[in-house]
């Protein structure tokens, strides 16, 4: 519990210096911030005409397509805001910088993964998470539904920070990190409509291998009352497993790590 | 001519020597057609189906259309020019015997060259997995107008990008933030890249169309889907026209405004 309250503390303090480096940049933080807004309204405004015209999407009607998408676009905002970080490691790597991280009291994994949240997702997740709450609600959803949503949304985020975790890895065995990341951000992509609209074994690969229907299709699906208490069992057994394995990985490529440069 | 075409010759051998960043780029291109294709097909999943103007072969074409455009339109190097105007290496070509302009229109002709032989092949693929059913437009006229207004689209989208990164004279640090904001986002979205813009009501395509954004990828699209015929694509194709006019002009305006602000930081 101490541990943590630490922890709680450098996350703080790693954030606020993070937020005080974006904010001495002002005219690029609005202009992003803008951008982002103006992505997510593009989307939104696609997905109204669209099933103003077919009327379903995958047999999902428009409330229900909405869901998927703010849904995915709260798990991608959240795992955005607390492992960018992740984006800024490979020159750390590259200049033997990881060694001071490495010296220093903290775990390096915590310190490279969520060293620098980004403000600007933060400034989006308040209002994107009142309005997916307000999108579920329209879909009249059970107690035990909402929870199991809230359930596989947490789960969602745990698998994202394996994903994180497993790129950070292999960034210290490759030496490879922005365009794994990238590579991430546009098969995460695919996951912005509802997993349904592909066909095997696109499907199958997208569910299982790069579990992204697991991170934003299944919360969706199970605020609907489309999942079963086994299949949301076995989705949070996967994203533990995920998490577990990630971490081997991490270890594994921490004893690769030569200081090259440093 | 032959400076042109040495910096042709070096530019495409400089896309072969980042070989990996090419490819995940090329990577990333298809897994957005692949996006499309999917939501669409479901859409479109019984062939009788009509939406928007559209059956299932025209919107597959659409999708397919998209991959090949974009590789012609938006393939691109100028996106360093903003960068090179921050660090001060724009100094060096003002002061050569060397067009800004046409060195960064030859380096980008080499580019779409290399991103549209890819996509070709990357089509071959994707049509013999996927099998879908697409649309042949055989009108010879249609296919001459397709020619012409890709060929503005070209010219506008080199216009757009140096208008972008032309930012970095006034904002040095924020070039990127800036193609980030008018080239990633709306440029894609309102040429109709990342869906079809006549989804939208037509109110808002009207004003759409008044802007030059649409004449990058969704004018030409149509144009060869024959969903627009006669009259409409003389009209288009000046429409156009005159973006290309007006753009040309902010150009060098902007560019003869910019050097004068221009102290070579970094120098």
């Amino acid at each position: 519990m101490k541990n943590l309250k630490k922890y709680f503390k450098i996350w703080l303090l790693m954030s606020k210096n993070s937020f005080l480096a974006v904010f001495n940049q002002r005219m690029a933080l609005s202009i992003f911030l803008i951008g982002k807004i103006l992505r997510f309204f593009f989307f939104f405004v696609f997905i109204i005409f669209l099933l103003k015209g077919t009327k379903s999407l995958a047999g999902y009607n428009l409330n229900q397509t909405l869901l998927f998408f703010f849904t995915f676009n709260l798990v991608d905002t959240i795992s955005q805001f607390l492992f960018r970080e992740v984006y800024r490691f490979r020159p750390l790597i590259v200049s033997g910088g990881f060694d001071l991280v490495l010296s220093k009291p903290v775990n390096a994994l915590f310190r490279s993964l969520m060293g620098g949240a980004d403000v600007i997702d933060l400034i989006t997740i308040i209002p994107l998470t009142i309005a997916t709450f307000y999108i579920a609600s329209l879909l009249n959803p059970s107690i035990l539904h909402t929870t199991f949503y809230i359930l596989l949304v947490l789960n969602g985020l745990i698998i994202a920070s394996a994903f994180h975790i497993f790129v950070l890895g292999l960034g210290i065995v490759t030496l490879e990190i922005d365009r794994t990341i990238m590579i991430y951000r546009d098969l995460f992509n695919l996951g912005r409509f509802p997993i349904d609209i592909y066909k095997e074994p696109l499907r199958g690969i997208i569910t299982f291998l790069i579990p992204i229907g697991v991170m934003v299709s299944f919360p969706a699906k199970a605020i609907m009352g489309l999942m079963t208490p086994m299949g949301i069992l076995w989705s949070i057994v996967f994203g533990i497993l995920t998490l577990f394995l990630s971490l081997k990985f991490w270890n594994f490529a921490l004893k690769k790590y030569t200081s090259a440069s440093s | 001519m032959k400076k042109y075409l040495q910096i042709f010759k070096l530019s495409f051998q400089q896309e072969f020597a980042y070989r990996l960043n090419f490819v995940m780029w090329r990577v990333r291109n298809i897994l957005q057609i692949i996006l499309l294709f999917f939501l669409w097909s479901s859409v479109f999943k019984d062939p009788q189906t009509e939406v928007f103007g559209y059956n299932q072969e025209k919107i597959l074409t659409y999708v397919f259309g998209i991959l090949i455009l974009r590789a012609i339109v938006f393939s691109a190097r100028a996106v360093d020019v903003a960068g090179e105007i921050s660090n001060g290496d724009i100094t060096n070509f003002l002061l050569k015997p060397v067009s800004y302009f046409k060195y960064w229109a030859t380096r980008d002709i080499a580019s779409k060259v290399l991103n549209l032989s890819f996509s070709v092949f990357e089509i071959t693929v994707l049509f013999l997995i996927l099998k879908p059913s697409l649309f042949l437009q055989t009108n010879p006229v249609a296919l001459f107008a397709v020619l012409i207004s890709l060929t503005m689209a070209v010219i506008l989208f080199f216009c757009l990008l140096f208008i972008t990164n032309m930012s970095a004279f006034w904002m040095p640090e924020n070039g990127w933030a800036a193609q980030f904001l008018f080239i990633a986002i709306i440029t894609d979205f309102l040429s109709g890249g990342v869906f079809p813009l006549d989804i939208l009501p037509l109110a808002f395509q009207k004003v759409l169309y008044s802007t030059p954004f649409p004449y990058l990828l969704f004018f030409p699209l149509q144009v060869y889907l024959g969903k627009i015929a006669g009259l409409e694509i003389i009209r288009g194709l000046a429409t156009a026209f005159t973006w290309v006019f007006i753009l040309f002009m902010t150009v060098k305006f902007i560019w003869a405004k910019g050097l004068r602000r221009y102290s070579a930081e970094g120098r």
